[in-house]
């Protein structure tokens, strides 16, 4: 029992030095602990349904999260081409180890499928109608870029997402 | 620390947590089945990339009942953990990895699908593993582990803020509120959350010292590594940075405070343990309990009978043999039913962690529900009858009632301790999974060995040895030392030889004992070379026993007397009687009806107060065949099958100094086996205290 805690503690602290890699359920809690500087814009989504804004004020945390997340999901997935340098990090990672004929099997599972992409907009809109327990007839999601000026935000630019 | 209350504390907030983590998740549209997502995201975990790499995600995708089904599984696993601990009282290794398996999975998936955060869930996952054992001691072990990762959490999140230096930029925290409050500045910010922070953000150095508050806090985990002291202070300060982190950051952390049920058992003004022992007839049979009582709770008090209390430890005053312990006597006037709702009162407004029931022999119904209510106390129960605490009968309302308490009681109490090793291995056949331990009656310890100065049984004549001197009460005579013996009082004289005494130990009773296969014997069998004296030491005072001793006194000679007892043996005589006995004689009847008509089996399924009276002293015992004792005692046992081996047997001992003092001297021997230490491991067992350290007991359970 006594090695286990120690295998643990050393694990977890290798884990720590790796940073931005964790391997569950060695994770690491330094959120809120980079200094960074002022940012020169935020960008914000925001989601219109049947003409009419949410407001993050009007829901739980967690549920507004729920409309939010899913759009930086999908653009984080989109810009990242789908996770390519993650995947090649990992091939490069286990051909160094031997493993690049398992890397070459597995490959194709850790895709996601273009043709399910696509089907992002519908998804969402239907997930969105659940989420607020009515229908979504029109939905036009934006995002919004604000700088923080004067104690307010104040938009400077604007992008189109969804339009439907 | 008192591992049964503990666990139940444990899997209330676990599960409590567990289940409302996911009522939220459900509220907040979150469950993988109301989800349904048609893509998945890499988070940066090389065990989430591994599950991605099975191929499960992408299936799931393509056959979205997967969600549904991944949901119930999730839903459904803590019945593997909490069926098993309410059907056997404990927890089954597959039932526990199965959840743990079935837990992470989930969890996994939800991260990689709307990314959950694993942070605040680690604990779950580290505290499913105590579902894994059900050794207190790794139990306990997993529980200090999981509790010094709960420390590990906040002081490791201000460590972070230190080493990357986030808490020494003064505009650090204005600017964490700007980026994490986007969406609602954004809006319309006429709340007094958005306004608030509209002014922190306002007054970097207002927020900046919010921020160093916060790693204060953080760092104040650190103390919890070096003493368990303060533990409820930081459990305090843990739901205080909770509840700062929901109104200033507007994140609902609340999950993680279930690793606060690890700073539980430990905080520092901690129940002091304490045991209540309920006992009515058997009083012979604590001593032994209350020497552990007494060393393991801080607090032990014992509910019992006056004729027990007077004669619990022989002539010694209870309360000075057992200083610690609390004795309260059933007073005359004070039904049972009374006495029992006093010690429930007692149990309940003084907040004991145990209940020990020493017998079991009234009010099986009224026990069976308050045990039932009273379900934070640790219960153990001593089985004097196995086959009689199986049995179920109809033909009475008291026989419903008991049958009725005994499906409870079933239920309730999964901790017992038994006479002989063998019942508690035919009582886990029929209750596997319980505990059951043999615990004796008394520890042996107090007489001299034979052979040496002091040694009261040290052969010769005239010596003068307990009992020796002055005989039992006759029949039908009143006090102790009533009668006389042969030898003359105070010491004897050298002509005439010391008597061969004879003890048969046990109430008078034809369904236990063969006294007419004694009576038998002793109308063929006589000694030349030493008079005999055969002491009956039991109530005879029933019809039966008054034959029996009418009949034996008619055997009376010069060679030959015999002594019995009407009414009840105080507890001083009879232990007199057993340290003069050259031979203790148990006629058993192997096989016996138990107290309320179930078949029983000597040794096997019911012990003998023969354990209990041999102890007493080292003298040699005589039982018939087929009653088997556990290996340590078996240095007393002399077993016959016939009249012929018993004229052997008592030939020899008469005849034979030598041989009766080599057999004391190995009894003596064997019986130092009977000591605390030993038996202390299967007391904490029973009761479900962790156990001492290795070093602290010798563990050695006789077969």
């Amino acid at each position: 029992m006594k090695w286990l805690l120690i295998g643990f503690i050393i694990i977890q602290i290798g884990i720590n030095l790796a940073h931005s890699v964790t391997v569950f359920p060695f994770v690491h809690y330094g959120m809120f602990s980079e200094s960074f500087r002022q940012p020169d814009s935020l960008a914000v989504y925001q989601v219109t349904v049947n003409g009419k804004l949410l407001q993050a004020r009007d829901f739980r945390v967690y549920r507004w999260d729920m409309i939010q997340s899913p759009l930086a999901a999908s653009e984080a997935q989109e810009a990242s081409r789908d996770f390519a340098f993650d995947r090649g990090k990992m091939g490069e990672g286990l051909q160094k180890i031997g493993l690049g004929g398992f890397f070459r099997t597995v490959e194709p599972q850790m895709r996601n499928d273009s043709a399910d992409l696509a089907g992002f907009q519908t998804w969402y809109q239907r997930y969105l109608s659940g989420l607020l327990g009515y229908p979504v007839d029109s939905l036009r999601v934006e995002k919004v870029w604000y700088r923080w000026r004067a104690g307010q935000m104040q938009s400077c630019r604007t992008e189109i997402r969804i339009n439907r | 620390m008192n591992y049964t209350r503990d666990k139940r504390t444990l899997l209330a907030v676990y599960f409590l947590f567990y289940y409302g983590v996911f009522l939220f998740f459900y509220i907040d549209h979150r469950l993988l089945g109301q989800y349904q997502p048609i893509f998945f995201n890499y988070n940066r975990d090389l065990t989430e990339l591994a599950l991605i790499a099975t191929g499960l995600p992408k299936w799931m995708i393509h056959h979205t009942w997967g969600f549904v089904a991944a949901d119930m599984l999730a839903l459904a696993a803590p019945l593997a953990v909490l069926g098993s601990y309410f059907r056997r009282g404990r927890f089954s290794l597959w039932g526990g990895v199965f959840f743990t398996v079935v837990f992470s999975g989930w969890l996994l998936l939800a991260d990689i699908f709307w990314q959950v955060h694993l942070e605040p869930f680690i604990l779950y996952f580290l505290l499913s593993l105590v579902f894994w054992t059900n050794s207190p001691e790794r139990w306990y072990w997993l529980l200090r582990g999981c509790r010094y990762y709960f420390l590990y959490i906040f002081f490791s999140a201000a460590v972070w803020k230190l080493a990357r230096g986030a808490v020494f930029a003064p505009f650090e925290m204005s600017r964490i509120l700007l980026r994490q409050h986007a969406d609602l500045l954004s809006g319309v910010c006429d709340g007094w959350q958005c306004r608030a922070i509209v002014d922190l953000i306002g007054h970097p150095g207002l927020s900046w010292s919010i921020y160093v508050l916060g790693v204060l806090v953080e760092l104040a985990f650190a103390v919890g590594f070096f003493t368990r002291r303060w533990d409820r202070l930081l459990l305090g300060l843990a739901v205080l940075f909770v509840a700062a982190d929901l109104v200033i950051m507007r994140i609902p952390y609340w999950t993680v405070l279930m690793g606060g049920v690890t700073l539980w058992p430990g905080r520092p003004r901690r129940l002091k343990s304490g045991i209540v022992v309920y006992e009515t007839t058997h009083h012979e049979n604590l001593p032994a309990l209350l020497d552990l009582c007494e060393d393991s709770f801080d607090r032990v008090t014992v509910f019992l009978k006056p004729v027990s209390f007077s004669n619990l430890s022989g002539g010694e005053s209870p309360g000075l043999r057992w200083p610690g312990v609390r004795f309260v006597v059933q007073d005359e006037g004070v039904s049972n039913r009374e006495f029992i709702g006093r010690m429930f009162r007692l149990l309940r407004v003084e907040r004991y962690t145990h209940l020990h029931l020493s017998t079991l022999d009234n009010n099986f119904l009224l026990l069976a529900v308050r045990l039932w209510l009273a379900r934070g106390v640790h219960v153990s129960l001593t089985v004097h009858e196995v086959n009689e605490y199986f049995a179920y009968a109809f033909s009475s309302l008291r026989d419903w009632t008991e049958s009725l308490a005994k499906v409870l009681l079933h239920r309730r109490i999964r901790h017992h301790t038994m006479f002989l090793p063998a019942m508690a291995g035919r009582f886990l056949e029929r209750m596997p999974g319980a505990v059951a331990v043999f615990i004796p009656s008394r520890f042996y310890g107090t007489p001299a060995a034979p052979g040496i100065e002091g040694y009261p049984g040290a052969w010769g004549p005239g010596d003068g040895s307990p009992g020796h001197g002055d005989g039992p009460a006759a029949p039908g005579g009143g006090s102790p030392g009533h009668g006389a013996g042969f030898a003359a009082p105070g010491g004897g004289s050298p002509a005439v030889p010391r008597p061969f005494r004879v003890v048969v130990p046990g109430s008078v009773d034809a369904n236990r004992r063969d006294y007419g296969e004694v009576l038998s014997f002793f109308e063929e069998w006589s000694s030349h070379s030493r008079p005999v004296e055969l002491v009956i030491l039991g109530n005879s005072d029933s019809e039966y026993g008054r034959a029996l001793l009418g009949r034996l006194r008619r055997l009376e000679s010069a060679g030959f007397r015999c002594f019995g007892y009407e009414g009840y043996i105080p507890e001083e005589e009879y232990e007199r009687q057993i340290a003069s006995a050259d031979i203790l004689w148990s006629p058993l009847r192997v096989n016996k009806k138990s107290s309320r008509n179930s078949p029983e089996t000597y040794g096997q399924t019911t012990a003998s107060g023969l354990t209990a009276d041999l102890l007493l002293y080292h003298a040699p015992a005589l039982t018939p065949i087929g009653f088997e004792l556990p290996e340590a005692f078996r240095a007393a046992q002399l077993s016959y099958s016939s009249r012929e081996e018993l004229k052997i047997v008592f030939d020899r001992l008469v005849q034979d100094a030598g041989f009766a003092q080599g057999l004391q001297l190995r009894i003596h021997e064997a019986f130092c086996f009977f000591k605390k230490e030993n038996f202390t491991g299967a007391f904490r067992s029973m009761t479900g205290l962790p156990p001492l350290p290795a070093a602290s007991q010798e563990e050695s359970q006789p077969g």
